[in-house]
């Protein structure tokens, strides 16, 4: 069962096919639409979490604990990635045990995420087919550089069409995802939900779509010959988007100039307060220090302290935008000093969602989870102060 | 504790001297701190020596003094305290020959800022200003934490860009007459707001050059002022404030608590006020940061300093002269000279021989910040023996 689902789609770019912004990745939409299904439920209920994708950021070491830190969820909770697309996503969520946060996130062009959290109760989803057959025309070698035979109609006729009439289908589906113009239009029923990803995250749009529509249906999941098909049952499910009108992304300047460096112990001394956005209370005073001090900035207590969540809304108390060339940068940047909740806790942040020097003092928004920099190579993943008049969310 | 004289002062011409390194710049700095004792004076007389370098160029900063002044026989200790190094090197030297351990001692500070590319100086020069893990990914780089303050500055005062540009205006004025400034040229209000932004809200106008530049001064005690001049320059106090090094654990952002600690210091060693001061050399690395010194040091009330500038009252001939030399604006900003270099200006002030001479200077204030904006640190001057 389908307890909740959230989607995510980056606001840059053509409104059918997005971009990332500059400081996202598959990690960080796939955080952006996993809070969003997360929203409302106990995150303790969730045991496991689900990443599939085409490109995982880090392959050695592995992506789950900026995933977990992200999403709020305890460090101790299950966390598999792997490499797929709309049949690997779909096939995920039909196996999946109550708990289970599955995540489909997918690089632009035709960028975004969707999460779906399997539960007890919700939406009924079972699977009515699957294939595993092989039409590799696309291909990436070791070091990511992708090849493509270039035949679509190989792979309709002697790929997919071979897939399909093995499983015994010879009706229209509801939606199809993994496929895009002619090729889902040739499967699907004329009012199909047009879906604006064609990698893993593409099956989870089109369970939002259905989902949304409340009238069962069928959803195909497609990867060139390999085929997974699901059909919605009773039951319903809340839908959390986060899906504002695509504009262009704001025109920035990359300089030349050498990768930032990083310190990997600095690195991990911050990581949890910066990623998990978590102040340290003074066990004597309750001040809260953002990042965390050995020494209470106001009673001067060295006692060991509380971790303690910190808001995410907030407002610019100042705010100033570097327009000069910075090498290993993107300029204009705007760097925000922003004040969280009415903690009175300020942390300063990258601006995005929105032109560099587009905001004002006083301006309210939230903290977003990003990548804040890629350092030596390493994600370097914090928060972001994405303004919220440039983005009401969609209902 | 002894009083302390100020009896020679020199510095190099400040600017993009490619031409000179560091090795250079230090004895060229000395000696004509050496020629100005009125006396004459034998550089074998310094019985020890503090170097103000906030980057080290071509090594061991000390070293390189010693070596290149010809200065072996001494101890010489290298300081760096952000772009207050300057006058707390100064501070240092005070300090030594007031306790009773040296007569004579030497201050210099230098710093070669355009021995890197224009472009890698942010990075090269960002120790200054970074947290490995917080600050420095976001590129924080040094306009951006002073703009940090001038932005709510002018949310919350009632001065614009324009007062930013009048600042940048009169110091450029004042500079055109000083032999050592690095940019020698008057500039217009619409010059400075219609420049290219480097920072918002700084344009290119409102930001100090790129300098390269060494200044010293000797210092001696009271008891043997006498050998070296009749018309010394006396240190009548000192201070250096510290605060919070993260903006984000600075709750007021429209000052510079160490200026303000560091000024409440040295006003007390000195026994004056604010309004004592005849001329002023304060750090403008950036305009609005001069506006916010005036409410910092004193000179007007919180949120007024746009009225001083307005006035006049800053300029020469005015109430309360700031930056007669240009400033860090037009004079330059190689930051390790900096605080040395306005002690070589009130030197001049206090003797009456400056090239933008105020008339009747008695008491004169020299004041850095830096950090970023985490410490300041101020000297005061005067004409008359404390």
């Amino acid at each position: 069962m389908i307890q909740a689902i959230g989607t995510y789609l980056p606001p840059w770019g053509a409104a059918a096919r997005r971009e990332q912004g500059i400081d996202e990745d598959t990690v960080t939409m796939a955080v952006a639409a996993g809070l969003l299904a997360l929203s409302g439920s106990d995150a303790g209920a969730v045991s496991s979490v689900v990443l599939v994708t085409h490109d995982l950021p880090l392959l050695e070491g592995g992506n789950s604990a900026a995933l977990l830190g992200g999403l709020g969820l305890d460090d101790t909770v299950e966390v598999r990635e792997q490499i797929g697309g709309a049949p690997a996503a779909l096939s995920a969520v039909l196996s999946a045990a109550p708990g289970t946060l599955v995540i489909g996130a997918d690089l632009g062009p035709g960028a975004g995420a969707a999460a779906a959290l399997v539960g007890e109760r919700g939406l009924e989803l079972t699977k009515s087919g699957r294939i595993n057959r092989s039409m590799p025309v696309a291909t990436r070698d070791d070091h990511g550089a992708q090849s493509d035979y270039a035949d679509p109609r190989l792979l309709r006729e002697r790929g997919l069409g071979v897939s399909l009439e093995r499983l015994g289908f010879d009706g229209k589906a509801s939606v199809v995802a993994g496929l895009t113009g002619k090729d889902a239009a040739s499967l699907t029923m004329g009012d199909a939900p047009q879906l604006p990803t064609t990698g893993a995250s593409s099956a989870l749009f089109a369970l939002a779509a259905l989902a949304d529509r409340r009238d069962g249906g069928r959803i195909l999941a497609v990867e060139q010959a390999n085929v997974v098909a699901a059909d919605l049952g009773g039951g319903s499910v809340t839908v959390n988007r986060d899906e504002v009108e695509a504009r262009p992304a704001p025109k920035v300047r990359p300089i030349p100039g050498s990768d930032l460096n990083i310190s990997l112990a600095a690195y991990e001394r911050a990581f949890d307060a910066k990623l998990r956005l978590e102040a340290a209370k003074c066990t004597n005073c309750g001040t809260l220090s953002y990042p965390h001090r050995y020494r209470c900035l106001v009673c001067g207590s060295e006692a060991p302290t509380d971790t303690v969540d910190l808001p995410r809304d907030a407002e610019i108390y100042t705010q100033a935008t570097i327009h000069v060339p910075v090498p290993g940068l993107s300029v204009p940047y705007t760097v925000v000093l922003a004040e969280l909740g009415d903690t009175g806790v300020r942390t300063l942040v990258r601006l995005t969602g929105a032109a560099a020097g587009s905001t004002s003092i006083g301006d309210r928004g939230r903290m977003v989870f990003r990548r804040v920099a890629i350092r030596s190579g390493v994600p370097d993943y914090g928060y972001a102060f994405y303004p919220s008049v440039k983005a009401e969310v969609a209902a | 504790m002894r009083k302390v004289a100020m009896v020679g002062a020199g510095m190099t011409q400040f600017g993009e001297l490619f031409g000179l390194g560091i090795k250079d710049m230090l004895p060229m700095a000395l000696t004509e701190a050496v020629d100005s004792v009125d006396k004459g004076f034998n550089r074998h007389d310094i019985q020890a020596a503090w170097f103000g370098e906030i980057v080290a160029t071509d090594g061991f900063a000390s070293g390189i003094l010693a070596d290149t002044c010809g200065l072996l026989d001494i101890p010489v200790s290298r300081l760096e305290n952000a772009c207050a190094t300057g006058n707390d090197a100064i501070r240092h030297g005070v300090m030594a020959v007031a306790s009773g351990y040296y007569d004579v001692v030497l201050v210099m500070g230098a710093d070669k800022v355009r021995e890197t590319s224009t472009r890698s100086t942010f990075w090269d020069w960002m120790s200054q200003t970074r947290d490995m893990a917080w600050d420095f990914p976001l590129g924080l780089v040094a306009p951006a934490n002073f703009a940090l303050h001038a932005a709510r500055y002018l949310h919350e005062s009632p001065a614009t860009r324009e007062h930013l540009a009048m600042v940048a205006v009169k110091n450029h004025h004042h500079g055109v007459t000083n032999p050592k400034a690095q940019m020698r040229f008057e500039i217009t209000i619409e010059q400075v707001l219609n420049a290219p932004m480097v920072c918002e809200p700084f344009g290119l106008y409102d930001c100090t050059p790129q300098s390269d530049g060494a200044a010293s001064v000797i210092l001696v005690s009271e008891d043997i002022v006498d050998r070296y001049t009749d018309r010394p320059v006396w240190v009548h106090g000192f201070g250096l404030g510290m605060d919070r090094v993260m903006h984000q654990h600075k709750p007021d952002m429209t000052t510079f608590p160490p200026t303000v600690r560091a000024a409440k210091q040295a006003y007390a060693m000195a026994g004056i006020g604010p309004a004592d001061v005849d001329v002023a050399e304060v750090h403008d690395c950036f305009t609005g940061v001069e506006l916010i010194n005036y409410e910092d040091l004193g000179f007007c009330d919180k949120f007024d300093a746009y009225k001083l500038v307005e006035a006049g009252e800053t300029s020469v001939g005015g109430r309360i002269p700031v930056n007669p030399s240009g400033g860090l604006k037009a004079k330059g900003h190689p930051p390790g000279a900096t605080g040395v270099a306005q002690c070589f200006e009130l030197f001049e002030q206090l003797r009456g021989h400056s090239t933008n001479q105020v008339d009747g200077a008695r008491i004169a204030l020299a004041h850095n910040i830096g950090g970023p904006t985490a410490v300041s640190a101020i000297t005061i001057l005067g004409a008359d023996k404390p």
